[in-house]
């Protein structure tokens, strides 16, 4: 007896082309960032070697029952947890960052795998927890499991990764299906942490946050903590930063981005939209791309890789590379939507928001609609440890889809 | 137990719809940047390259404690290759090692460590001279793509060399730049790499400055590039130090004629250090420059060892110098007082079938703890050390913290060694050893090790009232914004002595120096009142280490001088005339030139 024959028909072929896809052309674009340097030529093999690793694993995830990761979700989280722990004291630093475990000449990136652990977590204790959300405990919880890898990776310190856990909450949040206002309201301390820096925008957000909780009611003990955050932030953030000097402001900013434009602001956001702006229509074609070349972008295939797109294949290869982002994206939300497990469809959603933000977050920086934050676009950006993660991911989205009848 | 989904259409149709609102977005951004100002980023990308040439910021500079200056920067010439220009790279790489007469080889690894691509120069020489460039610029039709650039160096003082003070600054490493949390090193930034110039690395390279350059298709540079400003480079902090530099050149001088030692001068109120020397040295100013392979591999294979810093790196046995250690433990303990006498000295002391020999065949006689300092009696303290023991001896050392490093700022120093009951047992197991072994270390022989260092500070404790401070090269950081940063006195603990036993100690000391019989006689300086100890520790390798360690004025120290000189003979004939010229310098600021062997009858140890 077969231990293991694959339904073609529930198989969900078009999201396993998009990741292919992505991915292949991210050896190729790796391959176009750096074949005129001297000493990493080779780089693309060693992704090549790592594709190569992801798909055996993703094929074991797949087979792999889903019930499996569900009894597990808090104990994949707390090994996330304890690893991202582990790192800050023995991991590896460079570039001022300590992220990585190191062995051998193989390095791994402990947050990449928080990433998953955290999905499963979230998606469990909204799939079971029968707390209504205006319960502070329920709040408190879903925002405790998200916020300690958070935290965590801030410390290492790594801003854009620490951002894809406050979007994962965002969106779990969003999922279970938690009013809109309502979220405003949770996040609200965040924003007065932001609008603090001048007391007129942080008044106007405070009187817009009385309105919304006479709006929303959410019961007296919740009122007194949000209103007591709110004034907390912001009253502390402006009488803490205007007391610090330019420099130490600049290294707080620092400090929460190593590699945020090492070379002044602006120079690597300019020097991607030149690389994609020349581009054109039709782009200057494959390896003739003159800024890719002459290595004017210290970070083209990482988290710059969408500017070697638009500079070698133009508007054209551009919005194709965008389209089947896009259409993967759309994939994963029907699998969510289709899925009547409801931890499976929590996880369908956690998995493909964590992918639509990092790809958005990444394009925007590299069109210069956002501030560089150090962002790898999943699948396609160089490294190991995110290529072997995105797979793993896209692999339980593929095995939900397989067995989106079961409960 | 799974429970039912209820299914709600409108909550995943809005996330589909903002999905494809971003998506949206995108597009047009896309749109408006690769077709409506396609022509514009054409033309930027095509027309005008950027290329960034990093602005290097002057390294800080090291002035001496009385404001002179020590270390400067001054200008250089690098040999720079531009690729671009070159259309041979072969021939060139040839032709310019015939010229120079170095090594094709070496240019070629140069070359490909430093290609970045071929509008990126390449350093392929620090701080060529004249001559060289003279010899270049002649054929320089042939050699296209030859290049020089301006550059500061660090430079040393010529007066005296303290490459073990100051270091050396070099090009970072491939390693080095992973390793460092400190951002801004870029291949080809200077660091520091070894003494002062590695300690105080951070403090003392500023920021390098960035200018944005435009340059043409075919790499002439336009000027600066429009909207962006050139980043500009911040200095490094000064740095003031605790030397005497007068006294460093005094204290190299004095060792001069002999082939290694060491000069450690402390300021006992503090643990300032005043000169500190080991020699052989080496001129830290060759690494500035161009420093080919046989030099460097000659530095490296010198059995002398030059590139060591015997002062904090070298262990020696400390002799006679560390009688003071066993004489303080015994007071302490109450087996002895300042008039206790022993049996008479013969110049030998029989313990078991072994004669323990003293230094002085024909014996001192009978004295008490004051003369047996004083005149270094081996016999006095063979006694004295069988009466401690090993256990107290060495209770006693540990409390002294003679086994610790003094975290001075200097890196790599290493620790003294004073041996343990335990220690003898893991070496030998347990037997009747002991008794043997403690006669030896009380007059500071056998497995008993000292740093200059640590007997220097040893005996800053000894008569500054019994407080070890930990010693220091830094006095002062001057930032470039004026700010001044001082470097405050640290205690790092106190000696387990009392005051009256240390009041005995010195007075030995004082005697050692100005009674006739005293062992460090050669010291003795009109008008101050000197103190010290002679040692002559016996080394298995060949002649004797002679020691000396002194202080001045006895009555308020201002000043510990710890001199060794290898393989000569006995301290008190070749280290404490060295001491006393330091001491002389820095109390009256005269320079006594010494005139060949000081020949004395003064009895040495």
């Amino acid at each position: 007896m077969k231990l293991f024959k694959l339904k073609t028909e529930e198989f969900d072929l078009k999201l396993f082309a998009c990741a292919l896809l992505l991915s292949l052309i991210g050896i190729l674009l790796i391959y176009s960032a750096k074949h005129a340097s001297l000493n990493e030529q080779n780089l693309f093999l060693r992704q090549l070697f790592w594709l190569f690793l992801s798909l055996i694993a993703a094929s074991i995830i797949f087979i792999t029952p889903l019930r499996f990761h569900e009894i597990f979700s808090y104990l994949y989280y707390l090994s996330a947890v304890l690893l991202l722990g582990a790192v800050l004291f023995v991991g590896a630093t460079r570039l001022g960052a300590t992220r990585w475990f190191e062995l051998k000449g193989f390095t791994f990136q402990p947050s990449e795998w928080a990433k998953i652990a955290t999905v499963f977590a979230l998606a469990r204790y909204l799939a079971y927890s029968k707390r209504s959300f205006k319960s502070i405990l329920w709040i408190g919880t879903v925002i405790l499991l998200g916020i300690i890898p958070l935290l965590l990776v801030l410390k290492q310190p790594d801003l854009g990764t620490s951002l894809v856990f406050l979007a994962l909450i965002l969106s779990m949040l969003y999922k279970a299906k938690v009013p809109l206002l309502f979220i405003l309201l949770i996040f609200s301390p965040m924003i007065s942490l932001v609008a603090g820096f001048h007391w007129v925008s942080w008044g106007i957000f405070f009187l817009f946050l009385i309105y919304l909780l006479y709006l929303l009611r959410p019961g007296f003990f919740l009122s007194v903590w949000v209103l007591g955050l709110n004034l907390g932030f912001g009253i502390l953030t402006p009488l803490i930063w205007n007391r610090l000097h330019d420099y130490q402001k600049l290294r707080i900013l620092v400090f929460l981005d190593p590699n945020r434009d090492p070379l002044g602001a602006g120079y690597q956001i300019i020097q991607s939209k030149v690389a994609i702006g020349s581009g054109g229509i039709f782009g200057k074609g494959f390896l003739h791309g003159s800024q890719t070349k002459l290595a004017f972008l210290p970070m083209q295939h990482t988290d710059f890789i969408f500017s070697v797109v638009g500079e070698e294949f133009g508007l054209i290869g551009s919005l194709i590379f965008l389209a089947i982002f896009f259409y993967l994206i759309f994939r994963g939300l029907s699998i969510a939507s289709k899925s009547r497990n409801s931890f499976n469809s929590n996880v369908a959603f956690g998995l493909t928001s964590i992918f639509a933000f990092q790809g958005i977050v990444n394009l925007g920086m590299a069109v210069g609609l956002l501030p560089v934050t150090g962002v790898p676009f999943p699948l396609t950006s160089y490294g190991g440890s995110s290529l072997l993660i995105s797979w793993i991911s896209i692999s339980i989205l593929l095995a939900i889809h397989y067995k989106w009848t079961e409960y | 137990m799974t429970k039912t989904k209820i299914v709600d259409y409108s909550r995943d149709k809005l996330a589909f719809y903002l999905v494809g609102l971003i998506a949206l977005i995108l597009t047009l951004r896309l749109f408006y940047l690769q077709v409506i100002s396609f022509s514009y980023y054409r033309q930027v990308s095509e027309e005008n390259r950027v290329r960034l040439v990093s602005i290097p910021a002057p390294r800080g500079l090291i002035w001496d404690r009385n404001g002179k200056r020590m270390v400067t920067n001054r200008t250089s010439y690098s040999l720079l290759l531009l690729p671009y220009k070159t259309q041979d790279m072969n021939f060139l790489v040839k032709k310019i090692s015939l010229l120079l007469n170095l090594d094709e080889n070496f240019l070629k690894e140069k070359i490909k460590a430093g290609w970045v691509n071929r509008y990126t120069p390449i350093k392929l020489m620090k701080d060529v001279d004249f001559k060289t460039i003279c010899i270049l610029e002649e054929q320089n039709e042939e050699l296209p793509g030859v290049s020089y650039q301006p550059e500061k160096v660090r430079s040393y003082p010529s007066l005296y060399w303290a490459g073990h003070l100051f270091g050396y600054v070099g090009e970072v490493s491939q390693k080095e730049m992973e390793d460092s949390k400190e951002k801004g090193l870029k291949l080809g930034s200077n660091i520091g790499k070894e003494g002062l110039e590695k300690e105080y690395d951070e403090l003392l390279r500023g920021e390098d400055g960035m200018n944005f350059l435009e340059v043409s298709a075919s790499g002439k540079i336009l000027g600066p590039l429009k909207d962006k400003k050139p980043l500009p480079y911040t200095v490094g902090s000064d740095l003031v130090l605790t030397i005497d530099s007068d006294l460093q050149v005094e204290a190299e001088s004095a060792l001069s004629k002999y082939n290694s030692g060491v000069v450690v001068a402390l300021d006992p109120q503090n643990g300032e250090v005043l000169a500190l020397v080991s020699k052989p040295g080496f001129d830290p100013n060759q690494f500035s420059s161009f420093l080919d392979e046989n030099t460097w591999k000659s530095l490296i294979n010198d059995p002398s060892h030059p590139l060591l810093n015997r002062a904090i790196q070298g262990v020696y046995p400390p002799g006679s110098t560390y009688k003071l250690l066993t004489a303080g433990a015994a007071l302490e303990s109450k087996i002895v007082d300042r008039n206790t006498t022993f049996s008479y000295c013969n110049g030998g002391f029989l313990f078991g079938n072994r004669v323990f020999k003293c230094w002085q065949p024909k014996g001192h006689g009978r004295l008490n703890l004051i003369q047996a300092i004083a005149q270094s009696c081996d016999v006095y303290f063979y006694h004295l050390s069988l009466k401690l023991g090993l256990d107290r001896w060495s209770s006693y050392a540990l409390q002294c913290g003679l086994d610790k490093k003094y975290k001075i700022d200097l890196l790599d120093e290493v620790s003294g060694m004073i041996p343990t009951r335990s220690f003898y047992e893991r070496k030998f197991g347990k037997g009747e050893w002991v008794k043997n072994l403690v006669i030896n270390l009380g007059i500071g022989q056998g497995e008993v090790l000292t740093t200059p260092l640590g007997t220097a500070v040893f005996y800053t404790a000894l008569v500054n009232g019994g407080i070890v401070y930990q010693p220091h090269l830094l006095k002062q950081i001057r930032s470039p914004d004026g700010r001044v940063t001082l470097n405050r006195k640290t205690a790092l603990s106190r000696l387990p002595f009392s005051s009256s036993t240390l009041n005995v100690l010195k007075e030995g000391l004082i005697e050692a120096v100005n009674s006739p019989n005293g062992t460090g006689g050669l010291a003795r300086i009109p008008d101050i009142l000197v103190g010290g100890k002679t040692g002559t520790a016996q080394n298995p390798h060949g002649k004797e280490h002679a020691w000396f360690v002194g202080f001045a004025p006895a009555e308020h120290p201002k000043i510990v001088v710890a001199v060794l000189v290898e393989k000569i003979g006995h301290g008190g004939v070749f280290a404490a005339p060295i001491a006393k010229r330091i001491i002389e310098r820095y109390l009256k600021g005269v320079s006594i030139e010494s005139g060949g062997e000081e020949k004395s009858n003064f009895p040495t140890d």
